[in-house]
């Protein structure tokens, strides 16, 4: 079942001669259960492809729908209720509030998002997943790259969204932790039959995916052997 | 409040900051409004006592009872109820013991409304004969004391001090309570001059009067020497300080604003609604202020404490409510600028 789908996705920048095509005639589909991989180098428009899919910007042309429903003409407050309670996103900046604990980024979760979320064992179990499980007293300032990044995934994850959006997720891991991050994104697909979307450089990651897009130039195409992608 | 009380905690050095400059800056309104009030008390306290509602002066007085000179031709045949004829003069006070004073004689007819039921004595007993007088409280800190035998400027003649009161000011300076032919002596008058002015407790007329000008209690008093121009003075300097105190929380504001803008983003990228921290700013913005508030009424109350008699400080405290409201509300009008950056804020911007 297609969770999120792109059609025929145009996106410029800019106005006259600055005028910038940063998408062009781009489709996707994210199904239920798939793991889609994105890769491009940068600048190729990856970060505008999952802002448009995640709600936060609109295309010039074409439409994004989330479970059939078409985004564009939803109000600011609808699109905010959706990211909250849909879409998981994991950002290429750490989405840690540097003034609380790790324990409380997902009680101020807790305080928006009444219900629906992780319980208290589901919380547990990821962070067992993550090894980040002692950190729970820990201030994102007191965190390593690799520790902040996997504290801001588990905190993408807790909402239990359907949709899973993540940008550069594994930026500053190990090969180790990358695969851990790799097989718990792989089991949210698989095991709990969520969408995932990961825009990334890191090609440690494709041996957990289902699909792998390479989008170059503001062009997205579905890549059977990995070697050919340019990265 | 749950983020705004998270934030406040962990960086306590920033709060900190602000919250010290409220505390200073409402200290500064609160002990500005004790000494407007305080020495507004100086001045009138005595007019304020006797409940005057009406005052009535010579037409030729320039708006001053120390000028104004009332003779029996401009009064009418018969007495009024609840009006009192009022002699006034300035004049020094000496006794064996007691350092001399400058002080506000005030004579008065003992049968007329303010003698009989506005001087109400905290020791002692009310003026029997015009020997004795009545004497405001505050005399006693320079060894003034009850059966004190006084002298009234270079004259011989010897007052005792039968009775202190409470608030017997006048002009900024301490009352002392006679009979009208002392006050006549004390200016050379002979007994064609009944009084400096006529008091009453209730709302007269014009045309009660009609050989004398008529002046509301509010009118008298903006009219004492210096009483309008102090106000004014400390009026502008209290509301300057509510101005910069609205300046300085939204300066503030607006900086820790700018300094969380990405974090602010990313939250708006997850979908937490712009409700949410902008209520998170405005409840930071309210416990800053009565924070602040609070510590600058704990330290006046401290100064009051602290400082010498002389210094003339009165607490007025449902004006002190009404001032820690005007700052909390100031407060929160200082919170509307981060508040609009926070409404406008693009979530894409966490993402670049």
């Amino acid at each position: 079942m297609a969770m999120m789908e792109l059609r025929n996705i145009n996106k410029y920048y800019g106005e006259g001669i600055s005028r910038v095509h940063v998408l062009k005639d781009v489709n996707f589909t994210a199904e239920a259960g798939v793991m889609n991989l994105i890769i491009g180098p940068s600048g190729s428009g990856k970060s505008t492809f999952l802002t448009i899919a995640g709600g936060l910007q609109t295309p010039t042309e074409g439409e994004v729908l989330i479970d059939g429903v078409d985004i564009r003409q939803m109000s600011p407050k609808k699109k905010d209720k959706l990211r909250l309670e849909k879409i998981g996103f994991i950002l290429q900046s750490y989405s840690l509030l540097p003034y609380l604990n790790v324990a409380e980024q997902f009680k101020l979760v807790d305080k928006i998002k009444k219900t629906g979320n992780l319980s208290a064992d589901q919380l547990d179990q990821l962070m067992q997943e993550l090894k980040i499980k002692q950190l729970l007293k820990q201030y994102p300032g007191e965190l390593s790259g690799g520790q902040n990044q996997r504290v801001a995934i588990a905190r993408a994850l807790y909402t239990n969204p359907q949709i899973v959006l993540a940008d550069e997720p594994t930026a500053a891991l190990d090969s180790d932790l990358v695969k851990v991050v790799g097989k718990l994104f792989q089991d949210l697909a698989k095991k709990e039959n969520k969408a995932v979307i990961v825009v990334t450089h890191d090609l440690r990651l494709c041996d957990f995916a289902d699909n792998i897009y390479e989008l170059t130039d503001g062009k997205l195409t579905l890549k059977d052997d990995i070697s050919q992608a340019i990265v | 409040m749950f983020l705004a009380l998270k934030e406040m905690k962990h960086e306590k050095l920033h709060y900190g900051l602000i919250v010290a400059m409220i505390v200073l800056i409402s200290y500064l309104m609160f002990f500005l409004m004790g000494m407007m009030l305080g020495l507004q008390n100086e001045n009138d306290a005595a007019v304020k006592e006797w409940g005057t509602e009406t005052v009535f002066l010579n037409k030729n007085s320039n708006d001053s009872l120390g000028q104004s000179l009332i003779t029996k031709d401009q009064l009418p045949s018969t007495d009024r109820d609840h009006t009192a004829l009022v002699g006034q003069t300035p004049a020094v006070i000496k006794s064996k013991g007691a350092s001399k004073e400058s002080i506000q004689f005030i004579g008065l007819d003992d049968k007329q409304f303010i003698s009989r039921e506005k001087i109400k004595l905290t020791s002692g007993h009310r003026a029997r004969n015009s020997h004795e007088v009545v004497v405001d409280e505050g005399l006693k800190k320079y060894g003034y004391q009850l059966g004190d035998k006084v002298t009234l400027n270079s004259g011989k003649t010897k007052y005792k001090i039968v009775g202190f009161v409470n608030d017997a000011k006048y002009s900024v300076a301490s009352i002392v309570y006679g009979d009208l032919p002392t006050w006549r002596e004390l200016r050379g008058l002979n007994s064609q001059a009944v009084a400096s002015g006529v008091f009453s407790d209730k709302d007269l007329n014009k045309k009660d009067y009609p050989k004398l000008q008529h002046y509301t209690a509010e009118q008298f008093i903006n009219k004492l020497p210096g009483y309008s121009a102090q106000n004014n003075t400390f009026a502008f300097m209290i509301g300057f300080l509510m101005v910069i105190s609205l300046i300085v929380i939204a300066v503030f504001l607006y900086i820790l604003t700018m300094q969380k803008i990405s974090h602010y983003a990313v939250m708006r990228a997850q979908g937490i609604p712009a409700r949410h921290l902008v209520l998170a700013t405005i409840t930071q913005s309210i416990m800053l202020m009565v924070g602040g508030v609070l510590g600058g009424l704990v330290l006046t109350l401290v100064t009051k404490l602290a400082i010498p008699m002389s210094v003339p400080v009165v607490m007025n405290w449902p004006l002190v409510v009404l001032m820690a409201a005007g700052l909390i509300i100031l407060g929160m009008v200082g919170a509307l600028l981060p508040v609009r950056m926070i409404v406008k804020i693009d979530p894409v911007k966490a993402l670049n």
